[in-house]
């Protein structure tokens, strides 16, 4: 057995919920030129920290690609591309998801937020990076920005939560490093529940 | 000793990019015209390259390049080239590299190779090559045998060769069950001190066990990428090591270029825990692809790459047979380790019998041990390599030898463990100094060992409790490196270092001591590092706890050549001798009339104006030729104080306690962590917030170690189980304790200018010893005799089908 | 081996009605992949271990989505994400047992995204097969994982048939526990099946865990009213707390009259393909009370007929225990 040959295998049967596997095998060929109901345009336009940018997009491309190769937004990490560690994690419309497991064609009428767009015009700080840093919560540094997104998304909907429930929201984030009582420190210090 | 900085906290000038994602890693630089590129890895554990056909994917479109073992230097054997050359020692062997515009071309170019492989034997339990008749994991043997000089902790490099080493099966079948294989068989290392013999016949509670532990990867978040180009000869590499300027060399010498010639730039590191001390292999393809196809390039580790190319912790197949005396002194221990190697690298038996002879003082004590390598995973340092494995198969074996003596196990640990008369190895090396049974006695205050210790196997429902108590221990300390600061026209103070910022924030602790000597206000600093560019010193490398030692040492150095300098210049401008001025306020100053003196801009100014050494055209002939060329770009830009360390004497030993109290449901083999409290003797504590940080990360590796990471191979084709993240089983959150409480001795080293050590390996050793012993305690002492203990492995032994004991000692599977 | 790690070139289509995605999906055969929350996407294709040509995202359509009250109980969109199931106030009150198994699925991310449907018919996580072998249920003729040195901690104790793998979902036994109903639709219409029907093992199929077939759609999940507030008990034992999937899940809901239980229903995760539900348990505690006592009665009864292979014999006392604890709880 050869892994590498036999992991090249094209598994011909489907996938996911079911997808159809059936006649028609003919219709995508001879209909590519022209776009499917349903079928996507490549320019689209995002809104990301609040700004709308026009890119191109590939219809396979993840959020986590986009935002790092397309608009140079760096601050998203990829630690796995596989939805395992957190690193990448962004809000979309408020709500956590692991860019690099993320259409960039599925947020394109939502409000995407990276860590790169927490800062205030003035250079303020966001109250939860302000407190990463008083609490040294970051090690290595590598796994800060999906902590700081998950903290952020928690804070607008439970702006005092407990150690426990801050835990909880934070847990889609694995941190190396082992900083998750210096980053739960920071969760509490920015919902003034530490002086 | 009262400080200004030492002892206090501070921001890092780092941790603002960090938290708003302004903090470059090597994979965030990009260069006009770069390209990607992507590797082709070995399928199969072990065998040989017959041949490649590349043609089709090098006439992509797209493909920029291709890189083969033939673009390489080759390394004097056994030493791996960074492309495998024809022999496959490991699955996920990197074989070639192809660059291309995009990664996805790479990938799809990769699809278009053709390689031919020819098949050999492989192993993946280090046993079943020691066995006769075993096959060998590299074709001309198994083990590693040095002829030369010593290779760097977690290397292969010439001076060294691979040789056979063999058991009869009677010994490996006695091995296997637990026992002693006998006196005639064959050892790689061996030592022996006092009379063993005598010793156990004085003991009164002798127990002999064995044990297993499984390596585990390193898995830093940030993966091994690196970027580079090449420019008028040049090259300049963004890469992801935990050190920085001691790397140069090495770096340098794999990529064919003068070392004057090798820009390195490592701004921020995403962790490395053993696994990045020095350049490792893969940089060598970043750099000679870059040259080949003369373009900028980007190699970006995945992380099933990062699995198999990013290094792994040894495993250990042991025995101990330990004796205690009735009045609880240590009387004999008797050990045998059988380190797995991986494909590469070193084992960490001889690290773990220092360990324990350190930690235990026994009277007598012998260590038997190989080093083989294996078909898996190539293994280098991890976090207290050897002693943080070894604290975690020790704690439940010392536990029972103490239970049965009838003894308090915090007493037997106290009584046993090292003061500054204590000796480790068989030399019975000296240390700086300890206080570690104070440590220990802190720790049981701390957290209540008395009442707690009486919790003990306490039911609740289907929940027992248990409490459990292990010892850390790291060498924590060296010496003989070069320091460098400047203070600038602008009066601030420019502290040069060549420490990398692994994540401990180090690097800027240490450069503290520097500002301390010469007095100046933390806003007046400025550090100055991860681009060698730069001019920075020739510095430590960081790992192995010793930074806070070795480069407060450095820093002192240059901070007092700076001193002097400012007195020098002062007494030759203002009259008098250098004695007769002090510094303060940034300024140096006549004692008798503080009116008389000197601003640091005013001194640096006349520094620069007189030359010399005092503004670095001239330098002390025993620096680093790094540390020489930095001081060369400095000069003549302020004042400049530099220096090379001198020698330390004896270990620097860092020592940890922790304290464990477990809630485990006997039905599903869980657990909860109530409480954990930890308490270090690693001398004076610089920077408190970093000392947390070390303590807490450190537990969170312990629980990592002792309860749920291991590498697992499918003995059969050689397959690693888990590659990726989720399979790693790395803690999170909710599987570790919520708070910590830590402490420490704070005692000054004494050979440290401040006194400070290094606490980020034992900081792990202390809490996996804490919570096997815990797990052992609440299961009524029972012996796993492994790491990792999981949840499957409770949950057969209180249905007592103990299927997954120690056994046959085998490892890295499930 | 090659590093895979992008996504490679891929049609995106983007419905927002349901018949033009049943229309896609039956044009695109099998060279289409339905994508929910993606969840159980993205790494088969990045990975190059499946190589569809176009992906049918649903998010788009509207109708899959939300959870709604039914004559006869709820039912529950299929693209309704896990974080909802979890948090719904309706599923909480009446249906606990769903919204704890969801509050356990993998992490916050992954429940934000990942929708209920996806959880149902994701596939099994046996790393052997992940790794893109050959194997059985990728079309080739042997299994990897049965064989004497094999590394199968994580595999089935129950029903194998040439595949070992186990059913990875976490909602799937709460959901056959409740005895939901399954609505799956295409082109030809709706038809209904039982949560319990609806998995099938390999010796059924060996390629799917579901009985969907081409060209269809699971749409929504009905909960009847039956179970609505009776007595739960649902415990995930897997490694770590976040991200791992389940070493052995128990769902039960029990309806207790007069101190003892009238009717109960008790399905275990992680034994076999598909969630296994524990009939002679359900059987021998009927007119019990929930104690001590019977599960005393009931002690080794779930595992009975177990044929472990060589790492997974822990699933077995497991079980046993599990079923202990509920009827203890």
């Amino acid at each position: 057995m050869t892994p590498r040959l036999t992991r090249r295998r094209f598994i011909k049967s489907v996938i996911f919920s079911g997808a159809a596997l059936s006649t028609g095998a003919g219709f995508y060929l001879t209909s590519a030129q022209t776009r499917q109901a349903g079928a996507v345009e490549r320019l689209v336009s995002l809104n990301i920290n609040g700004r709308t940018r026009r890119v191109d997009v590939m219809p396979q491309e993840t959020l986590a690609y986009t935002l790092r190769y397309k608009l140079g937004l760096t601050g998203t990490k990829i630690g796995c591309n596989r939805g395992e560690c957190g690193s990448c994690t962004v809000t979309i419309s408020d709500v956590t998801h692991y860019a690099c497991s993320t259409l960039t064609h599925s947020v394109k009428d939502k409000a995407v937020m990276t860590v790169e767009g927490l800062r205030a015009e003035d250079g303020t700080l966001h109250a939860v990076q302000a407190a990463f840093i008083a609490e040294l919560s970051p090690q290595c540094g590598f796994c800060t920005p999906g902590q700081i997104m998950s903290a952020v998304a928690l804070l607008k909907t439970n702006p005092r939560p407990t150690r426990d429930e801050a835990r909880q929201a934070l847990s889609g984030n694995l941190c190396r490093c082992g900083a998750y009582d210096h980053y739960l420190n920071g969760v509490m210090r920015a919902s003034g529940q530490l002086s | 000793m009262t400080y200004k900085l030492i002892g206090k906290d501070f921001t890092p000038p780092d941790i603002e990019g960090k938290v708003t994602g302004e903090a470059r890693y090597a994979e965030d630089f990009k260069k006009e015209g770069m390209v990607f590129a992507r590797l082709l890895t070995s399928p199969l554990p072990a065998g040989r390259i017959v041949s490649i056909d590349y043609s089709e994917a090098l006439a992509m479109e797209g493909v920029v390049g291709i890189l083969t073992t033939e673009d390489l230097p080759q390394p004097a054997a056994p030493a791996n080239p960074s492309l495998a050359s024809d022999e496959i020692t490991y699955l996920g062997q990197p074989i070639l590299a192809i660059a291309a515009v995009t990664e996805q071309i790479a990938e799809n170019a990769l699809e278009k190779i053709r390689i031919d492989f020819e098949r050999r034997p492989f192993v993946v339990d280090p046993l079943d090559t020691l066995v006769e008749g075993g096959p060998n994991p590299y074709p001309k043997g198994n083990t590693l045998v040095r002829t030369g000089g010593a290779a760097a902790a977690g290397t292969t490099q010439s001076g060294t060769d691979v040789q056979e080493i063999k058991w009869p099966r009677d010994a490996i079948n006695a091995f296997r069950a637990g026992r002693d294989p006998g006196p005639n068989v064959p050892w790689g290392a061996e030592w022996v001190f006092g009379e063993l013999d005598a010793e156990f016949a004085q003991c009164t509670s002798i127990v002999e066990e064995p044990f297993v532990t499984i390596g585990q990867s390193h898995h830093a978040l940030e993966s091994r990428t690196g970027m580079a180009y090449w420019e008028n000869g040049r090259c300049f590499f963004y890469g992801s090591l935990q050190s920085h300027t001691i790397g140069i060399p090495a770096l340098a010498n794999m990529l064919g270029v003068d070392p004057a010639n090798l820009v390195f730039i490592n701004e921020n590191t995403g962790g490395g825990f053993g696994g990045k001390i020095f350049p490792y292999p893969i940089m060598a393809v970043t750099g000679h692809l870059a040259r080949k196809v003369n373009r900028p390039v980007q190699l970006r580790i995945t992380r099933e790459e990062e699995f198999y190319i990013g290094h792994a912790r040894a495993g250990m197949q042991g025995w101990m047979k330990l004796g205690l005396k009735a009045n609880g002194d240590v009387g004999a221990i008797d050990m045998i380790v059988i380190g797995d190697a991986g494909s590469g690298g070193g084992a960490s038996g001889p690290g773990a019998a220092n360990f324990v002879s350190l930690m235990l003082q026994p009277a007598a004590m012998r260590f038997r041990g190989i080093s083989l390598y294996t078909n898996t995973a190539p293994r280098a340092a991890q976090r207290g390599p050897g002693e943080n494995e070894m604290a975690t198969a020790l704690s439940p074996i010392y536990d029972k030898a103490i239970k049965q003596a009838g003894l308090d196990r915090v007493q037997v640990k106290i009584q046993n463990a090292p003061d500054s008369t204590g000796t480790i190895g068989p030399q019975r090396g000296e240390l700086t100094g300890s206080w570690f049974p104070q440590a220990i006695a802190q720790g049981a205050e701390m957290f209540n060992w008395q009442e707690r210790s009486q919790l003990s196997g306490r039911r609740n429902g289907t929940k027992v409790t248990g409490i459990g108590v292990g010892m850390g221990y790291h060498s924590a300390g060296a010496s003989g490196y070069d320091g460098l600061c400047r203070i600038g026209t602008d009066g601030k103070l420019y502290l040069h270092t060549g420490v990398g910022n692994l994540g401990t924030y180090s690097y800027a602790a240490v450069v503290r001591a520097a500002a301390e000597v010469l007095k100046v206000e933390w806003e007046n600093c400025e550090i100055v590092r991860g681009n060698s560019d730069l001019h920075l010193p020739w510095s430590t490398f960081q790992a192995g706890s010793n930074t806070m030692f070795t480069e407060v040492r450095t820093n002192n150095i240059a901070a007092l050549d700076a001193v002097r300098k400012l007195k020098q210049i002062a007494a030759t401008d203002l009259g008098g001798e250098a004695a007769e001025y002090d510094i303060d306020g940034q300024r140096v100053f006549r004692i008798s009339d503080p009116t008389q003196g000197l601003t640091y801009a005013q001194a640096a100014q006349r520094a620069v104006e007189l030359g010399g050494e005092y503004s670095g055209q001239t330098y002390p002939e025993d620096l680093n030729a790094i540390t020489a060329r930095s001081v060369q770009g400095l000069a003549g830009t302020g004042l400049i104080g530099v220096g090379k360390d001198t020698r330390h004497t004896g270990t620097v030993p860092s020592m940890t306690v922790g304290f464990m109290q477990i809630e485990l449901d006997t039905l599903t083999g869980k657990y909860d962590i109530i409480d954990y409290a930890c308490v270090a003797d690693c001398g004076t504590i610089v920077h408190p917030m970093g000392f947390s940080q070390s303590m807490r990360g450190g537990g969170v590796w312990g629980v990592g170690l002792a309860g749920y990471e291991r590498l697992v191979y499918d003995p059969q084709n050689g397959l690693p189980a888990n590659v990726g993240l989720y399979q790693a089983k790395i803690p999170t959150y909710l599987d570790v304790p919520m708070t910590t409480q830590h402490g420490a001795t704070n005692i000054p080293d004494p050979q440290s200018p401040v006194g400070s050590r290094g606490v980020g390996e034992p900081s792990q050793g202390c809490a996996c010893a804490a919570l096997a012993s815990a797990i052992s305690d609440a299961l009524d002492g029972h012996q796993f005799g492994r790491a990792p203990v999981t949840a499957d492995m409770i949950i057969n032994h209180v249905a007592q089908v103990d299927h997954f004991n120690t056994g046959n000692l085998k490892t890295n599977t499930f | 081996m090659a590093g895979y790690d992008n996504m490679p070139d891929m049609e995106l289509y983007q419905p927002v009605q349901i018949d033009d995605a049943l229309a896609l999906a039956a044009r695109l055969a099998e060279r289409g992949w339905l994508v929910g929350g993606g969840q159980d996407t993205y790494g088969w294709i990045k990975d190059r271990a499946k190589r569809p040509e176009a992906l049918i995202d649903l998010n788009g359509i509207e109708s899959l989505r939300g959870i709604r009250e039914t004559e006869d109980g709820i039912e529950i969109g299929a693209l309704t994400t896990l974080t909802e199931l979890a948090t719904n106030p309706i599923v909480n009150e009446r249906y606990s047992l769903l919204s704890k198994a969801a509050s356990v699925v993998a992490s916050p991310q992954i429940r934000n995204a990942g929708t209920v449907g996806g959880n149902l018919v994701q596939d099994v996580r046996c790393w052997y097969y992940r790794r893109g072998l050959d194997c059985y249920r990728a079309g080739g003729n042997l299994c990897y994982a049965d064989t004497p040195e094999a590394q199968n901690r994580e595999h089935a104790i129950f029903e194998a048939s040439r595949c070992v793998a186990v059913t990875p979902s976490d909602t799937g036994p709460a959901l056959v526990a409740l005895e939901a109903q399954m609505v799956i639709t295409s082109a030809n219409g709706t038809r209904v099946v039982p949560a319990e029907s609806f998995f099938v093992g390999p010796q059924i199929n060996i390629v799917k865990t579901t009985v969907l077939r081409e060209g269809e759609i699971l749409t929504a999940v009905r909960i009847p009213a039956k179970w609505a507030n009776a007595e739960f008990y649902h415990e995930k034992v897997a490694d770590r707390n976040v991200w791992d999937f389940a070493l052995v899940s128990i769902a039960g809901a029990l309806r207790i009259e007069g101190g003892n239980i009238v009717e109960s229903s008790i399905v275990c995760g992680a034994v076999q393909c598909t969630p296994r539900r524990l009939t002679s348990v359900e059987r021998a505690i009927q007119g019990q009370p929930r104690n001590e006592a019977t599960a005393t009665l009931v002690a080794g009864m779930a595992s009975q007929g177990a044929s472990p292979l060589n790492q997974n014999g822990f699933k077995m006392p497991l079980m046993d225990n599990l079923v202990t604890k509920l009827l203890t709880a």
